[in-house]
């Protein structure tokens, strides 16, 4: 109790009250220009956190990703944009509501909800990390593959329509994950002798393109016709959430606890976290229908668990030096420039330090409810820019975040093909969604894969010989045959109907 | 050719607007680019980050960190080497021999102007914690006793600064080394993590990496791979005390430009960073993130270079590793 009154002392400090807040605004900032992320907000923060003191300088890291995390959310609702790869599963369901004049209640289970996940999450750090930490220590390559299997599956869940067009979604994902150096073998895949291929293709100038380019393009052909005019005016966003938080209390618990869980699985993060809330959330609601039609149910589970996730992210680093996700793999290089070196002994060689960074997930979530409503006070002010005023300065944004992810003028253009394609696709009633995923998923399967049989030297047997492992396969494998096994079993149905007949 | 034209070009234009071309003296008159091969936040950006502050301290001018990792460096050592030489466009550099013997990209020594080595971190050489294999000596001997039962995780992508340094050890005590079954992977921490996991016998990778999971019992070190200890961790025995051989390696950092630099650029730059690495600033921060020191003039920098590709091609051929 003492060393959290010290930490909370060493928290309160005025000075370190000034970074947090300024790191939140800036936080703030950058996850809701698309194509800048919270991890890129983390690694700017960086080169200033050198000449901090300990606490000030993680809290600063602490709250700009946290805040970064739920701005993502605020161009996702206002424009169809996501403002990070983390708010991508949701962004379609959030524009869908501000469309039919429900933005308030989208923006405001964005903010509600990440409070309410970053919470979990920290109370999670604080007193489950062993635990959690010696868990996450016992997924080799072969859980990790199963795991990323079952994320697949989610790809096919979320998508609204046509599961065929999914499906050709998602393989086209999987196919553009494969260009470039092959990082287990060394080969180079799709590159046509380009250096600047060799690399493979950013998530990020693909994800901007896709949904912000695209929208560009639709908006520039229908000019006679704005067929997009969103809600105009954005009321009190905190009105009706109690009730909302609630009604779907067991679906964001359940997003607290798998953000948590994911986040605290090295190589899986926020993302990733985002995309399997939302589809567990459309697979256990009682109105699935309702999904993608502006339903706030999936945003509030999702959006807890990607704010969730990043505490959840803390557990391996701070006790195993091993990054939860591309925030905390950063995270870890401050630590030890403060000489509080990750490992068990954290916890005793300084533990007011590590604790007071705790409590700064607390402090930082709190303080998200007023900074966040600012924001989306003054984000929401875009609604009544013309838009032939503000898609030319959202393209300079995709831009100019494009070309900062990679520092090259390749990814710019990258960001444009994938525009056209993005539109082309949506054209077709093809949702673009599953590619997201798939390139995010395409790697850690191909690479865990790989993994795997050079282990078990191209046998099948050991993917499910590790206790984990063996049950993550079985669910896996399930969850693809269940709709087969319910096909066969309705024809069955059926024909024995017809022959009573 | 192109590129000799476009800068006769730019010399002519400097003449016609009275820009004597004595400005080479006042170099840098506009900020320097560097360009760091790997992502923000890692160890390599950390270094030239440092770098490029101090030097800017120094030179008066903005000094700014590019980040290009893609393709594990590829994209970003080969835009150091094609940069325009012209004292604008410098980069830090790591191990990349690998590349051009994995037919990923030519790169080689020609291409580079070398600076100065700032870093040098020896390989490290990890088994699980309930390991049967305490010391250097009894691993060794199982390994050569039986070499295709073991798997060995890289701590990155194979053919990188760990792997390939304890492979030459393998080689030198006339083990099979081809038998062994070689696990890349994105890192050291996730090699680490599989071997904690139990997916692995051993992992390569630097002592400091390891040193959570080692302080945490659940990773057991060693060797370093290098003659003296090293001060971070005083108790992992070097390979010289163990089995009495010299034997040095592991991963390194170094300033370069493109080849062509302007000998007076290099000389001040060198004489900047030799002030810099004195200083008790970047001292402090490097050991602090546990990156070892080491000092290379740009002579012998240059040098070690040739080392490097050599000793690299050699482990590499005898893993069969060489593409092509």
């Amino acid at each position: 109790m003492e060393v959290m009154l010290q930490a909370l002392a060493l928290l309160l400090e005025p000075y370190t009250l000034m970074v947090i807040l300024l790191a939140s605004f800036f936080g703030l900032f950058v996850g809701s220009m698309p194509g800048l992320t919270a991890t890129m907000a983390t690694a700017l923060l960086v080169p200033v956190t050198f000449f901090m003191a300990p606490v000030p300088a993680i809290a600063a890291v602490v709250a700009a990703s946290a805040m970064a995390i739920f701005a993502g959310d605020i161009p996702g609702a206002l424009l169809r944009i996501p403002g990070t790869p983390a708010s991508a599963a949701y962004t379609d369901e959030a524009y869908a509501m501000t469309r039919k004049g429900e933005g308030e209640m989208a923006l405001g289970a964005g903010v509600t909800c990440s409070v309410f996940g970053g919470l979990f999450g920290a109370a999670a750090l604080m007193f489950f990390a062993p635990p959690l930490a010696e868990l996450a220590l016992k997924f080799s390559s072969f859980e990790y593959f199963w795991l990323s299997c079952l994320g697949l599956a989610c790809a096919i869940l979320v998508a609204p329509g046509s599961a065929v067009k999914s499906t050709i979604s998602l393989l086209f994902g999987l196919l553009i994950a494969c260009v470039g150096i092959d990082s287990m073998t060394g080969y180079t895949r799709f590159t046509f002798g380009y250096v600047q291929l060799t690399g493979g293709l950013s998530l990020i100038p693909v994800l901007v393109g896709m949904y912000a380019v695209a929208e560009i393009i639709r908006y520039a052909i229908t000019i006679d016709a704005p067929i997009t005019i969103a809600q105009k005016k954005i009321g009190n966003i905190f009105a009706g959430q109690i009730p909302m938080m609630w009604k779907y209390k067991v679906g964001i618990m359940r997003g607290n606890v798998v953000g948590t869980l994911i986040g605290a699985l090295p190589g899986a993060g926020a993302d990733i976290a985002a995309w399997v809330s939302y589809a567990m959330s459309k697979k256990f609601s009682k109105e699935p229908e309702k999904f993608g039609t502006g339903h706030v149910e999936g945003i509030a589970e999702a959006g807890a668990a990607n704010n969730s996730a990043l505490g959840g992210a803390y557990v391996p680093a701070t006790v195993f030096g091993i990054p939860g996700d591309s925030i905390t793999a950063i995270v870890i290089g401050v630590l030890y420039m403060k000489g509080m070196n990750p490992g068990p002994t954290i916890f005793i060689r300084n533990p007011e330090l590590i604790y007071a960074v705790f409590l700064s997930f607390i402090l930082a979530n709190l303080m998200m409810l007023p900074l966040g409503w600012i924001a989306i006070k003054s984000a929401k002010q875009v609604l009544s820019v013309p838009r032939s005023i503000l898609m030319p300065i959202i393209l300079m944004f995709c831009l100019v975040g494009s070309f900062a992810i990679d520092n090259t003028v390749f990814a710019v253009t990258v960001m444009l093909i994938f525009g056209v394609i993005g539109f082309l696709m949506e054209e077709n009633g093809i949702p673009i969604a599953p590619a997201v995923l798939g390139l995010v998923l395409g790697p850690l399967i191909e690479n865990n894969f790989i993994t795997s049989m050079m282990k078990a030297e191209g046998n099948f047997l050991p993917f499910f010989e590790r206790p984990i492992a063996g049950v993550l396969g079985v669910v896996t494998i399930l969850v693809w045959l269940a709709p087969l096994a319910v096909w066969l079993w309705r024809r069955s149905q059926g024909h024995r109907a017809a022959v009573r007949a | 050719m192109m590129r000799r034209h476009i800068l006769s070009l730019a010399a002519g234009a400097a003449l016609m607007f009275g820009l004597a071309p004595a400005a080479e003296a006042a170099w840098p008159e506009r900020p320097v680019t560097i360009i760091v091969p790997a992502a923000a936040g890692g160890g390599t950006d950390a270094t030239g980050r440092l770098l490029a502050k101090q030097l800017q301290d120094i030179f008066k001018q903005p000094f700014n960190v590019v980040n290009q990792g893609q393709a594990g460096g590829v994209v970003g050592h080969t835009n150091i080497a094609t940069a325009r030489p012209d004292g604008y466009t410098i980069g830090v550099i790591y191990p990349y021999a690998q590349y051009k013997l994995l037919g990923q990209a030519d790169i080689t020594r020609d291409m580079f102007q070398p600076v100065a080595q700032f870093n040098f971190d020896p390989a490290g050489f990890h088994a699980p914690a309930n390991t049967p294999h305490k010391t250097l000596k009894e691993a060794l001997a199982a390994i050569k006793a039986n070499p295709s039962k073991f798997k060995i995780g890289c701590g990155g992508p194979c053919g990188g600064s760990w792997d390939i340094p304890v492979s030459g050890l393998f080689i030198d005590q006339g083990i099979d080394t081809k038998q062994i079954t070689f696990i890349p992977s994105n890192g050291a921490a996730v090699s680490l993590q599989e071997l904690a996991a139990g997916g692995l016998d051993f992992v390569t990778a630097s002592a400091p990496e390891a040193k959570a999971l080692i302080e945490a019992g659940k990773v057991h070190p060693l060797v370093v791979m290098s003659d003296d200890r090293i001060p971070a961790f005083p108790n992992i025995a070097p390979v010289k005390e163990q089995i009495g051989k010299t034997f040095e390696g592991g991963a390194w950092r170094g300033v370069a430009g493109p080849k062509g630099l302007p000998q007076d650029i290099v000389q001040s730059l060198e004489k900047a960073l030799k002030q810099i690495y004195d200083s008790a600033e970047f001292r402090d921060a490097m050991t602090a993130r546990g990156f070892g020191m080491r000092w290379r003039t740009s002579g012998e920098f240059t040098a070690f270079l040739k080392e490097h590709e050599e000793f690299t091609a050699r482990i590499m051929t005898a893993l069969n590793m060489v593409k092509k």
